[in-house]
């Protein structure tokens, strides 16, 4: 079991993983590009069709998904018309963004020595990440929290309620995933702040 | 037409200065999934606070449910909701009050 992030000396930090902890980041990673690039950032259909083909800069309307509607939150919640132009003209590059960090913890990950198929247990993987590393580590975590908590339905102070069910319920071994990424998001947060 | 919306500018009027020069403001909403300690994180690194005014700022977001954490002239505050939703905080844009 990982200790989660540490400053590293002379900059940086560093966190060791097992393979299987290492393999389920790189999976989530991965479900998270998918979900990402699953339901198309395209402008919905308009009135005029010729208009709709020409208008390739981003989505007007909030994504049905609700894991992305929380990703990508409606920036005037009293203005339909200003939050289509607000999502037109960022959302595009919000995805992209979040898609490229996922696609950067999967680079480090294997590049620390993640097999492409991982097979044994024995593995151990030491991760270094420099400050810009950490950050896009740090916002690809928060986005798979993100993306958990809408899939599981977590409110706050709910914690009782995931205690309280058995064990062989498979959403408790979703939640398990849940706070374990809390508490690696925790320790790089504190490895990183100066 | 799907061109973009005009910004509103509004004309300077002396009595009024705060109000006409900072006429937007983001706010930061209170969702149960992400670290108070993060979000504190969050507002030093973008926004350049101290620690004690951002973890001011994020006890506000917790307790209240929101908080203004910048204002200034639409474009800008869509910038900063844009960086927010890049942190993956909840964040929104509108009008200062008075």
């Amino acid at each position: 079991m990982t200790e989660g992030f540490h400053p590293r000396r002379g900059g940086g930090v560093v966190a060791t993983f097992s393979g299987f902890e290492a393999d389920l980041l790189r999976s989530l990673a991965s479900q998270l590009i998918e979900l990402l690039r699953n339901e198309a950032a395209v402008p919905h259909a308009e009135a005029d069709p010729l208009e709709a083909l020409l208008d390739f800069t981003g989505p007007t309307t909030a994504p049905e998904d609700p894991v992305l509607a929380r990703l990508f939150p409606t920036a005037y919640p009293q203005d339909e018309e200003a939050a289509g132009e607000f999502r037109r003209f960022t959302e595009t590059e919000l995805r992209g963004g979040k898609a490229g960090n996922a696609a950067a913890v999967i680079d480090v990950l294997e590049e620390a020595g993640l097999p492409g198929d991982l097979e044994g247990e024995a593995l151990v993987i030491d991760v270094e990440l420099d400050h810009g590393g950490a950050m896009q580590w740090m916002k690809s975590m928060t986005d798979m929290r993100l993306a958990l908590a809408s899939r599981l339905d977590i409110t706050e102070g709910d914690e009782d309620y995931w205690d309280s069910l058995p064990d062989d319920d498979a959403r408790v071994h979703v939640h398990d995933i849940y706070d374990w990424l809390g508490f690696l998001q925790e320790s790089l947060v504190r490895a990183v702040a100066p | 037409m799907s061109t973009p919306a005009p910004l509103e500018v509004e004309e300077p009027v002396a009595d009024e200065l705060t109000a006409t020069d900072r006429p937007w403001q983001t706010v930061v909403w209170n969702d149960p999934v992400n670290l108070m300690s993060y979000v504190t994180f969050v507002f030093r690194q973008y926004f350049g606070f101290t620690e004690k005014k951002a973890e001011k700022l994020m006890l506000q977001v917790h307790h209240d449910g929101r908080c203004t954490v910048s204002s200034g002239s639409r474009e800008e505050m869509e910038r900063d909701v844009q960086a927010m939703h890049e942190y993956g905080l909840w964040a929104t844009l509108e009008r200062a009050e008075g």
